[in-house]
């Protein structure tokens, strides 16, 4: 009877550890492979009682989600701390200089039936006043993101 | 909150949609994202999520300029050859000189002047 009891009790404990799940080598290896097969590099992950610390610089913040997201569908991992850091953007330079920026701009928003539209290039920021009919105002708004601007100041009014 | 993780649903849109971006850094911390949608609905999708994150476009933390057309299209392009003009190649693509000419202004600096050899951008 002791031996039954003892035997039970052995095999309670084994499955209980194998319920437990894989160890923080296993788990780390597997992570590692989910982030490969995602194609997503740049990524340092640790595994430390289940939990995931991911750090590194990524390219931008879709990146860094998609890790996240990756990581925490792996089998065994609890939780996932997010260090990642997104690497500088390069800064944005303008498609022309001021006058042809501006030229560029009045012509396209002419093309595009924005007649009520005004625009101030300084820099290669564009500084927009005026009124156009509401059912132009995104296309308006289009036209001059489209140009190739660096800065925007948006002060135009939705009319009927 | 950064313009990144502001814009973050807009780039995972982009992502899901194919189209292909880059980002950049303009004045004051804007995020300027430059792209090329698959097509004018993918960009439309765009432009919707924007609104809807920042209506009106108030914020102006944002810059986002987006064409269509196929990623890195090889035959959007067209060598010029002697003879050409605007109009003449226009007519090829069934789209106005205009259209070429403002699609060039970078390389261009007088609709009349084309040269042999120059590789001008179509926008079809």
């Amino acid at each position: 009877m002791k031996i039954k009891i003892l035997t039970v009790f052995t095999l309670a404990i084994a499955l209980f550890l194998s319920a437990c799940g894989k160890s923080d080598a296993d788990l780390a290896k597997a992570v590692n492979d989910k982030l490969a097969a995602e194609k997503i590099t740049g990524v340092t992950a640790v595994v430390k009682d289940g939990v995931a610390t991911l750090t590194g610089e990524v390219g931008d913040i879709t990146v860094k989600n998609k890790a996240e997201a990756s990581v925490k569908s792996v089998e065994g991992i609890k939780s996932v701390t997010n260090n990642l850091t997104m690497k500088p953007l390069p800064v944005a330079t303008p498609s022309a200089p001021d006058p042809a920026l501006t030229a560029k701009l009045d012509d396209a928003l002419k093309a595009a039936g924005c007649t009520g539209a005004a625009v101030a290039v300084s820099n290669g920021k564009v500084t927009v006043t005026g009124e156009v009919p509401a059912a132009k105002f995104t296309t308006c708004i289009q036209t001059i993101q489209q140009a190739g601007i660096t800065g925007i100041d948006n002060q135009l009014k939705k009319g009927k | 909150m950064s313009a990144q993780e502001k814009y973050q649903s807009l780039l995972e849109l982009a992502n899901q949609n194919g189209t292909t971006y880059e980002l950049s850094e303009g004045q004051n911390g804007t995020l300027v994202v430059t792209g090329v949608a698959p097509t004018e609905e993918a960009k439309t999708q765009l432009w919707d999520e924007y609104e809807r994150l920042d209506p009106e476009f108030r914020s102006n933390d944002l810059i986002l300029n987006i064409s269509v057309g196929q990623p890195g299209g090889s035959g959007t392009t067209y060598t010029v050859v002697s003879g050409d003009s605007l109009s003449k190649i226009g007519k090829h693509y069934g789209i106005a000189w205009k259209s070429i000419w403002d699609a060039n202004r970078d390389i261009l600096s007088d609709p009349d002047k084309i040269y042999p050899g120059q590789e001008l951008k179509i926008p079809v």
